[in-house]
Parts: structure tokens; sequence; C-alpha cells
């Protein structure tokens, strides 16, 4: 529990020197070194038109399945989204941030950053180390003051205490924006659906489809994942999630939540190659208002998902040092 | 054996045009990217594990003489595995080449991005540095 507590120490701390920091760092920047939202055009790699697809692959009694068809192999190529700021779109689906050359039309949905069947990749707009542009370089998402200034926090230090860099699971959409594989598996007759997921420390997530409600009260327990109900709208599998903790980021550039987090995401898969991945976030602790976001997932034919562990030997954390330069872990420095 | 070595080679053409990342913690935080870094030297250890695979090697400092071990940092084993490797692709002792970024701290840590084993293949190291481009 120690880290936890010197966690909330950094925080407070941070609260203080984070405006001399970020003023600092503004004297810093170095001409022509873009930002994000400046990105130079043409530097898109990998994302020209995927090969065309098979269409929706669909279970016995009609449903679209998520998943493998019979007798073949395949999981989802979860792409890795470091800044979910540049996916937020308009109740249209129309991106709401300035979107680099190469990312089609429909922006933010073009977006899993690869073709199909290309390996991981498509990281945002992190330029190598800088271009971290804080809050004031995100004007369409809405962050609460407290929210903004946490965000310029994580963006200064340049994601340090990422919780995924501890090994913690990430929470509410970074599930499908971390890049390791996973898998959709419907279980009809039993009423529910399970995403495994090779990344995010091994986890799983189950999404109750028997018609409950969520838990209220004490008995909804915050946890890392939420609490997850679905059921099918047409072709869309809509999933209801509520009870997160404060434990994760939103994202690794760090845009952070409350535990009133409410996650409403839809999953559709318009070809056989293709999750389209929709999210509403509506956390009233953290933004003032609700926002939307949307990506793609490929398919990744004939391959299945192997084991990533990530507790085993983090030497980041052996490492890593605070922002006065002690270690996070061990004896303090002379 | 030959014929793996062979479709690597073919593959890195490829691979260079969809570098893959296994995101675990900042590599910001830790490394550097303007500090890339080549070094070449013989392997004293291997740390097959997750979530990033090690290997140290002794490197010699041609002008002093001076032998210093660096810590390279890769991908996971499985992130690893899709671009390639296996556990036994480099032994103690096989001379390496391999190219990253330094620590941020100065210290004889890197982060590999490929390492060019001593049979010549070159394989990507499951980097977690994101790619540059959004």
């Amino acid at each position: 529990m120690r880290h936890r507590s010197h966690g909330r120490v950094l925080l407070t701390t941070a609260a203080l020197v984070i405006a001399s920091f970020w003023a600092a760092r503004a004297q810093q920047a170095i001409p022509g070194q873009p930002s994000e939202a400046q990105a130079p055009q043409g530097r898109g790699r990998g994302r020209g038109p995927a090969a065309p697809s098979e269409p929706t692959p669909r279970l016995a009694d009609g449903t679209v399945n998520f998943g493998r068809v019979p007798g073949e192999k395949g999981i989802w190529n979860v792409p890795y989204i470091t800044n979910m700021g540049m996916r937020v779109v308009d109740d249209s689906g129309q991106s709401l941030a300035p979107q680099p050359a190469g990312r089609g039309a429909r922006g933010a949905a073009a977006g899993g950053g690869r073709a199909g069947g290309a390996p991981l990749g498509g990281g945002e707009g992190t330029a190598g180390n800088g271009g971290r542009g804080g809050a004031k370089s995100e004007p369409w998402v809405p962050f609460q003051p407290w929210a903004a200034a946490v965000y310029d926090y994580n963006s200064v230090n340049q994601s340090k205490y990422d919780p995924e860099g501890y090994c913690l699971p990430p929470g509410g959409p970074r599930m499908m924006a971390t890049p390791y594989p996973a898998e959709i598996i419907q279980l009809p007759e039993q009423k529910r659906v399970l995403m495994i997921f090779e990344g995010a420390t091994h986890i799983w997530r189950e999404i109750f489809m028997d018609g409950r409600p969520h838990p209220t009260g004490d008995a909804l327990n915050p946890t890392y994942l939420g609490h997850s109900v679905g059921h099918y709208e047409g072709d869309a599998l809509v999933v209801d999630v509520v009870g997160f903790n404060e434990a994760t980021w939103l994202d690794y550039f760090g845009h952070p939540h409350t535990d009133q987090m409410h996650v409403v995401e839809r999953f559709t898969r318009p070809n056989k190659n293709t999750l389209h991945y929709e999210t509403l976030v509506d956390d009233p602790g953290a933004y003032t208002k609700p926002f939307r976001m949307a990506w793609d997932i490929p398919w990744r034919p004939n391959a299945d998902l192997t084991e990533y562990i990530c507790q085993e030997n983090n030497k980041y954390l052996q490492r890593l040092t605070d922002d006065f330069d002690q270690p996070l872990f061990g004896p303090p420095k002379k | 054996m030959k014929t793996k070595l062979a479709l690597g080679t073919v593959a890195l053409g490829l691979l260079l045009a969809s570098m893959p990342v296994m995101a675990h913690h900042s590599f910001a935080a830790e490394f550097d990217s303007t500090k890339p870094i080549k070094l070449t030297g013989s392997v004293t250890k291997i740390e097959w594990m997750n979530p990033h695979a090690y290997f140290y090697i002794d490197v010699k400092d041609e002008k002093t003489g001076q032998v210093a071990n660096w810590g390279m940092e890769m991908g996971s084993p499985n992130g690893l595995m899709r671009q390639g490797w296996t556990r036994n692709s480099m032994k103690i002792g096989d001379v390496v080449i391999v190219e990253g970024s330094a620590a941020k701290d100065g210290s004889n840590i890197g982060n590999a991005r490929s390492v060019t084993l001593s049979t010549g293949t070159r394989l990507f190291a499951a980097s977690s540095q994101a790619p540059a481009n959004p």
C-alpha cells in the first residue's frame, strides 16, 4: 500500500506545482515541434483501405457473430490508442479532433491505425516523446477544471504514473485500446457474453445478457472493469457499464475519470474484418457533459491469443523515480 | 532453420511498415527516443520474462578498452514470438547488435527496437515505444 499513499502525496503536490511546471514547459517548447493537434500531414503509414472483406458472420439465430466462424481461427487486433481525446466524435460520428492525413472521412471510425491484417500498432500522436499539449490542446474534451489539471500533470510527466505501467488493468473503453488482441465469445444459451483479453494483465469481462439491472447502492462494488449488462439492438451489441473504481485512466495519455463514470458501448461488425466500437462516456465527476468516442478494431485471421502476464518481472517499478527523483519502491536515494 | 531465417529477412520489410507495439508502461518516462543507441556486445544474461524480456551485453569501448554491461528491454515473450523470436534465438556468449533508445537517467539501460542476432538475422524487439504517427 506504500505506493498508494505515495501517489496521493504526489497528486497533492502536483496540484501545487502544476502551474509553474506547465508554464516552464510552455517556455521550453521547441519551435517547429508539432503538438498533437498540429501533427504534420502525410505521416500516416499502413492506413490504406483494407482488403475486401467477407460479409458479417452470423449465429444460427441470425444474431451478429462477434467472434470466430466455427472451424476458423481469428482474434480482434485491438489498436494502441494512446489519446482518446483524438477519437471524440459528435452524434453523427464525425470526429471533433483534427485528424491526420490518411485517416478517412469517418475520422475516428477509420482509426484502428492499421489496415486489415497488419500487426499491432497505431499510437496517437506521441511523436516519440513529445507532442503532449495537455487539456488546452483538446478544447473539444469537456474537462472539469480539476480533470484538466490532472490531465496536464499526466502530460507533463509523460504518463509516468499510468496505472497500466504498474500492471493494473485498464477500465472502461481502454480495454478496447490496449494493444493486445482480444476475443468476444457469445454464449446465447447462457445469456452472457465473454470478452477475453490477452493484455491488460490477461483479463476477461463478463457481460450479462439476461436482462438483470445493475446492482445499486452498496451492492454495486467499485471495480476496475465495472458491472456490464448488455442487449442487442438490431445488429449492435449495446453494453451499459457502471461501478468503476478510480484506479484507472481512460487512456495512456491520462484522461482521468471518477467512480461516477457511466459507459455505454456499442459494438457492431459491419463486415467480417471489422469491429466498430463506439462508446459514450458520461462522468459528471470529471467532465461537464458526456462525450462519444469511436474507432475500428480489425480482425486478424489465423491467429490465437497467447499468454501475456504483466506482474512477473516489472522492472519499470524498480527503476521509476518520482517527481523528486526518489525511487517509488525501495530505500530513498542518499 | 535456413528457411526460417530467409523468411525472417523477407518479413523485415513488412515489419518496418507496421511496427508492433506492446504497450505496458510509459516509454517516455523511462527512455529518451532522442537518444538513439547502437551497441555491439556479447550476451551475458537473458531474462525471457513478462512483461518485458531483458538481455544484458558486455560492450567494449573501442577507445578505452573498458567493458560496460548494458541491460536492454524488449517486449513480452508472446510479443517477441509474434516477431519471430524464440527463447533460444539468443544465447549467452552470442555477439549481437542492438538498436534502440537509451534510458533518460544515463544508466546503462536501453529500450531495444531491433536486435541483429549472431546469425545475421535482424528481429524487432516489440518495443513499448508508441509510434510517432497518430
